[in-house]
C-alpha cells in the first residue's frame, strides 16, 4: 500500500512540475530549466527545515518563494531570446543550478551527528515527516493539497482576462504589444510564477524523498517538465495530470520489470511519439502555439 | 496632433525612409500612400515603436515617443491594425477584444483583481457595442481563425478601437477586399474618425485612399515626393511617374530621390 | 624566478592547455552549427553520438586491442553513422517546420544513448588509448604535453578538411545551398533529405574525432560527461553566434582558454559554473554570439 501511496506522491509533485512547464508554454516560452528551480524549491525548504528546525508549511512556503524570486531574475534576461536560444540558455540555468549544489556544503552540528547539504554527498535526513509522526496518507493528502490548489488557481486564471492575455502573448507577441499589453510584465510573470509552481513541487520532493542531490535535478527531470504539457496539450491544466498519470503511472510502472532501462524507453517513446504523430499528440491551438515558441532560434 | 520630424530608418545599408516630416492633425483622415517597397509599412512601425528610429523624432499629443515600447504608445492613444491580418487565432472574437481593453482609462479606473481577473459590466458592455460595430455580435464565441477573411479584417479592426485610440493606424485594411467591402470600410472609417478617432491610413487601394482621406503624403525610396488633398495629389507628375500613372511613360525618374 | 613570475609562467601555460583543448570544443561546436545552418534545427543528441563513437573505437580498443590511431579512426567513423542513424530517426520524417518536435525526438535520442553507455559500461570511466602522452616538449619555461598538441593537431585537421570539403567540393556546395534557401537548392535538383542526411554524417565525423580527442586528453572516457557536453557544445555555438563555423572556432578557443583560467583559481568542482556564467554574460550583453549579424529586420 505504502508503494502505491509513494507513487501518489510522485504523481502529484511530477504535476507540479509539468505545470510550471505549462504555464510559461502558454507566453511561448519553452524552458528546459524547470528542473532548476525545481531543485531551488527542494533544497530551500530542506535546508529550513532541516538546519532552522522551521515546521514544514513556511519552509514550503519559502522554498517556493525563493525559487520564485531566482525565476523573476531569469525572466528578464531570458526576455532577450527566443526559441532555441531560449531552450539553450534555460539548460544552461538549470545546469548552473545544479552545479551549484553539486558544490554545496552546508554542515551543522546536530546531536552527535552534523547535518545540511553535504555536497556530492547530498543532502540526507530531510526527515520532517518521519520526526513528526506523519502517515504516508496524510503526507500523500499534504502532497495532493497543493497540486489541486494549484491546478485550481491555474484553471480559473485561464478562465480570467489574465489568462487571455498569457495565451494572446504565446500566439503573437507583435500583435499583444500593439493591442497595449506590456510583452516584458507578462513573461516575467508567468516565469515567476512558474518558478514558484516548481518551487512548491520541489519543497515536496525533497520532504518525501528525505535524500537530494544534485543528480536528481538534471536535464533529463526538466525534459520530463516540458514533455507533460506538449503530450497533455495546453488547453486545460488537466491534459498535464492525464500526461502525467500516463507517463509516471502507467508508463514507468507498467515498465517496472525493466528495472534500470527504463529511461531508455522513454527515450524510444519520445522518437516513436514526435515521429508518428509530430503534432498530432495534442489538439491543434496546442500544436500551433508550441510551434512558434521554438519557431526559429537566433536571439532577434 | 502627431508631428514625424526627420524621421529615418536604415537597415544595414537600406535607407527604407529616409529623413520623413509629416503633420497628422487632429481629426483628419490622412493618407500615406507610395508603391511597394516605398517606406509606407516602416513608418508605421516607427511610430508604433515597433522598430527603432536610426534619426528623426516621433511626437504624439507633445510628448516625444522615442524610445518608449509599444505597448506605452497604445496607451498614449496609438493603436494599429496590420497589413497581414494578426488576431490571436486560437483565442475567440471576444476574447480578441477582451485582451485588448487597455486603454488608460481601463488600467487605472478598474482595480488590479477585475481588471485581470473579472470582466466587469462596463467591460461586457463595451465588447459588445464593438462587436456591433465589427457586426460579429452573433460570432463572439467563435475562435477568431474560424472566421471569413472579411470577418478578420473587421474584427482586427474592432480590437484596434477597443484601446479607445485617439489615434488609428491602418495598414493596408482593404487589401484582398471586394468593392462593396471597400465601401462598407470607407463607412466604418468615417464613422470610427466622427466618433473622434484621427486616422492614418497606408494603403494601395485607391478607390479607398481617393474617397476617403481628406490630405494625402506621397511617399518613394523612403522620401517624401508630393503632399495635398486627393485631387492635388493625383494631378501630381512625379506622383504619376512614381505610382499612379502608369501611362505617363515620358515622365522621368524622380528627382534626388534613390 | 620571483612567485610573481612563476604564476604568470603557471597561469599561462594553464591557458595554453585549455586552448590547446579547447579544439575539441570547437569541433562539437561547429557540428551543432553546422545543422542548425543547415535544418534551423538543434540536435540535441550531437554529443552523445560523438561519445558514443568513441565508444565503438574503445571497444575496438578493449576487445580486439586495436592500437590507438585505429581506435581513433573507429571512433570518427561510427560517429558518423550514428549520426546518420540520428538524422533518419529523429528529423527525416518529421515536418521541416515543426522545430519541436525534432528538438524532443533528438533529447529523447539524447537520453536513449547516455542509459544504453551507462548501462554497458556500469556507469564507471574506462581507460581510453592516448597517444604521445610520453612526450614532452620544453619551450624555455614551459612545457607543451605531447598528447594535448596532437589532440590540437588532429582538430585543427578536421577543421580544416571540413572546411575543404563544404568549400572546395560539390557535396559542399549542395550542403551551403540547401542551408541558404533549401527551396531553391531543390529546384535546382538538389536532395534535400540526402544533402542533410550528409550534412550529419560530416558533423558527426568531426564529432567522433572530438570525443574520441576527449577521452584522449584525458586517458579515459566516461560516460558522465555526455550531458556536460552537450551543454558545452551548445555554449560554444550559442557564444559564437548559432550557424557560424568560425564563430565556433573562435568560441571553443574561448572556452577552452578560460575554462582553464577558472580551474586554475576555483577548482574543477566550480570550473564548469563560471563557464556558464560565461554564456550569460554573452546572452545579456550579445545574445547573437561573437559572429552573429546584428541586423534586425524580419
Amino acid at each position: 500500500m505504502s508503494y502505491y501511496l509513494g507513487l501518489t506522491q510522485l504523481i502529484g509533485i511530477h504535476t507540479l512540475l509539468g505545470l510550471s512547464a505549462y504555464i510559461l508554454m502558454l507566453t511561448g516560452q519553452l524552458s528546459l530549466g524547470q528542473a532548476g528551480f525545481f531543485a531551488i524549491g527542494a533544497y530551500s525548504a530542506g535546508i529550513l527545515t532541516v538546519i532552522f528546525e522551521l515546521p514544514i508549511l513556511p519552509a514550503l512556503l519559502a522554498g517556493a518563494f525563493i525559487a520564485a524570486f531566482f525565476a523573476f531574475f531569469v525572466g528578464f534576461p531570458a526576455l532577450r531570446v527566443k526559441g532555441l536560444m531560449l531552450v539553450v540558455a534555460t539548460i544552461a540555468f538549470g545546469e548552473f543550478v545544479r552545479l551549484f549544489f553539486f558544490n554545496l556544503s552546508w554542515r551543522v552540528p546536530r546531536g552527535d551527528i552534523e547535518v545540511g547539504p553535504d555536497s556530492t554527498n547530498g543532502f540526507r535526513e530531510i526527515r520532517y515527516f518521519v520526526a513528526n509522526g506523519w502517515s504516508a496518507w496524510e503526507i500523500t493528502a499534504f502532497v495532493w493539497i497543493f497540486v489541486i490548489l494549484v491546478m485550481a488557481v491555474l484553471w480559473w486564471t485561464d478562465r480570467s482576462r489574465a489568462g487571455a492575455v498569457l495565451r494572446a502573448v504565446g500566439e503573437d507577441e507583435l500583435a499583444a504589444q500593439s493591442v497595449g499589453i506590456n510583452l516584458t510584465a507578462v513573461k516575467v510573470a508567468a516565469m515567476t510564477a512558474g518558478g514558484f509552481i516548481a518551487g512548491i513541487g520541489g519543497a515536496l520532493y525533497a520532504h518525501t524523498a528525505t535524500y537530494i542531490d544534485h543528480l536528481t535535478f538534471t536535464v533529463l527531470l526538466a525534459t520530463f517538465a516540458i514533455s507533460y504539457p506538449i503530450l497533455g496539450g495546453l488547453s486545460s491544466v488537466f491534459g498535464t495530470l492525464v500526461a502525467v498519470i500516463f507517463i509516471q503511472g502507467v508508463l514507468v510502472e507498467g515498465l517496472r520489470f525493466l528495472g534500470d532501462w527504463r529511461n531508455i524507453v522513454f527515450g524510444l517513446l519520445i522518437i516513436a511519439a514526435m515521429n508518428l504523430k509530430p503534432s498530432g499528440l495534442f489538439d491543434p491551438r496546442t500544436s500551433q502555439l508550441l510551434k512558434r515558441a521554438v519557431g526559429l532560434g537566433g536571439g532577434e | 496632433m502627431l508631428e514625424l520630424r526627420g524621421l529615418s530608418k536604415h537597415f544595414g545599408g537600406v535607407k527604407a525612409l529616409d529623413g520623413l516630416d509629416l503633420t497628422v492633425n487632429e481629426g483628419d483622415i490622412f493618407g500615406l500612400i507610395g508603391p511597394n517597397g516605398s517606406g509606407k509599412s516602416t513608418t508605421i512601425n516607427l511610430i508604433c515603436g515597433v522598430y527603432g528610429v536610426t534619426a528623426g523624432t516621433v511626437h504624439f499629443q507633445g510628448d516625444l515617443m522615442n524610445g518608449k515600447p509599444p505597448h506605452q504608445r497604445l496607451r498614449a492613444g496609438i493603436a494599429r491594425t496590420f497589413q497581414n491580418i494578426r488576431l490571436f487565432p486560437n483565442l475567440t472574437v471576444w476574447q480578441n477584444l477582451w485582451v485588448a481593453q487597455n486603454s488608460p482609462r481601463d488600467v487605472s479606473a478598474q482595480g488590479f483583481m477585475p481588471r485581470w481577473f473579472g470582466a466587469t459590466r462596463r467591460t461586457r458592455e463595451e465588447i459588445a457595442g464593438l462587436l456591433e460595430l465589427a457586426d460579429l455580435g452573433h460570432k463572439s464565441d467563435e475562435l477568431a481563425s474560424n472566421l471569413a477573411f472579411g470577418e478578420q479584417r473587421r474584427l482586427e479592426f474592432a480590437r484596434a478601437a477597443a484601446a479607445r485610440p485617439r489615434l488609428l493606424l491602418l495598414d493596408e485594411p482593404a487589401a484582398g477586399m471586394s468593392r462593396a467591402e471597400i465601401d462598407d470600410l470607407s463607412l466604418r472609417i468615417r464613422r470610427v474618425r466622427d466618433s473622434g478617432v484621427t486616422i492614418l491610413l497606408v494603403e494601395h487601394v485607391m478607390e479607398l485612399v481617393m474617397g476617403v482621406t481628406e490630405q494625402i503624403v506621397v511617399l518613394n525610396f523612403g522620401h517624401k515626393i508630393a503632399f495635398g488633398t486627393p485631387g492635388e495629389v493625383q494631378r501630381n507628375k512625379d506622383v504619376q511617374a512614381a505610382y499612379l500613372g502608369t501611362s505617363s511613360s515620358e515622365s522621368q525618374p524622380l528627382d534626388g530621390s534613390v | 624566478m620571483s612567485d610573481f613570475l612563476l604564476e604568470f609562467v603557471e597561469i599561462t601555460q594553464t591557458i595554453g592547455d585549455g586552448l590547446f583543448f579547447g579544439t575539441t570544443y570547437a569541433l562539437i561546436g561547429i557540428g551543432f552549427s553546422l545543422i542548425f545552418g543547415a535544418m534551423r534545427k538543434l540536435n540535441m543528441t550531437y554529443a552523445a553520438a560523438s561519445l558514443a563513437g568513441a565508444y565503438v573505437g574503445l571497444a575496438a580498443f578493449t576487445f580486439v586491442n586495436a592500437p590507438a590511431p585505429v581506435v581513433f579512426l573507429i571512433s570518427a567513423f561510427a560517429s558518423g553513422l550514428v549520426g546518420g542513424v540520428v538524422y533518419i530517426t529523429c528529423f527525416r520524417f518529421i515536418p521541416i517546420n515543426n522545430h519541436l518536435a525534432a528538438l524532443m525526438a533528438s533529447i529523447g535520442a539524447l537520453f536513449f544513448i547516455d542509459e544504453i553507455v551507462v548501462h554497458t559500461t556500469d556507469g564507471s570511466p574506462l581507460t581510453f588509448p592516448a597517444m604521445f602522452d610520453d612526450v614532452m616538449f620544453e619551450l624555455g619555461p614551459y612545457g607543451i604535453r605531447g598528447d594535448l598538441l596532437f589532440v590540437f593537431a588532429v582538430c585543427i585537421a578536421g577543421t580544416v578538411g571540413l572546411l575543404y570539403v563544404l568549400y572546395r567540393s560539390r557535396l559542399g556546395l549542395a550542403t551551403r545551398a540547401v542551408s541558404q534557401q533549401d527551396v531553391a537548392a531543390q529546384l535546382c535538383g538538389i536532395d534535400v533529405h540526402r544533402t542533410n542526411a550528409v550534412t550529419f554524417m560530416l558533423a558527426g565525423l568531426l564529432g567522433g574525432i572530438a570525443g574520441a580527442m576527449t577521452a584522449a586528453s584525458v586517458g579515459v572516457l566516461s560516460p558522465l560527461i555526455t550531458v556536460p557536453l552537450t551543454v558545452k557544445g551548445l555554449i560554444v555555438s550559442v557564444i559564437g553566434g548559432l550557424g557560424s563555423i568560425p564563430g565556433a572556432i573562435v568560441a571553443g578557443l574561448l572556452v577552452g582558454g578560460l575554462e582553464n583560467v577558472f580551474l586554475y583559481f576555483r577548482g574543477v568542482n566550480e570550473r564548469d559554473m563560471y563557464v556558464l556564467l560565461l554564456l550569460f554574460v554573452f546572452l545579456v550583453f550579445r545574445p547573437n554570439g561573437i559572429f552573429g549579424s546584428a541586423i534586425e529586420r524580419d
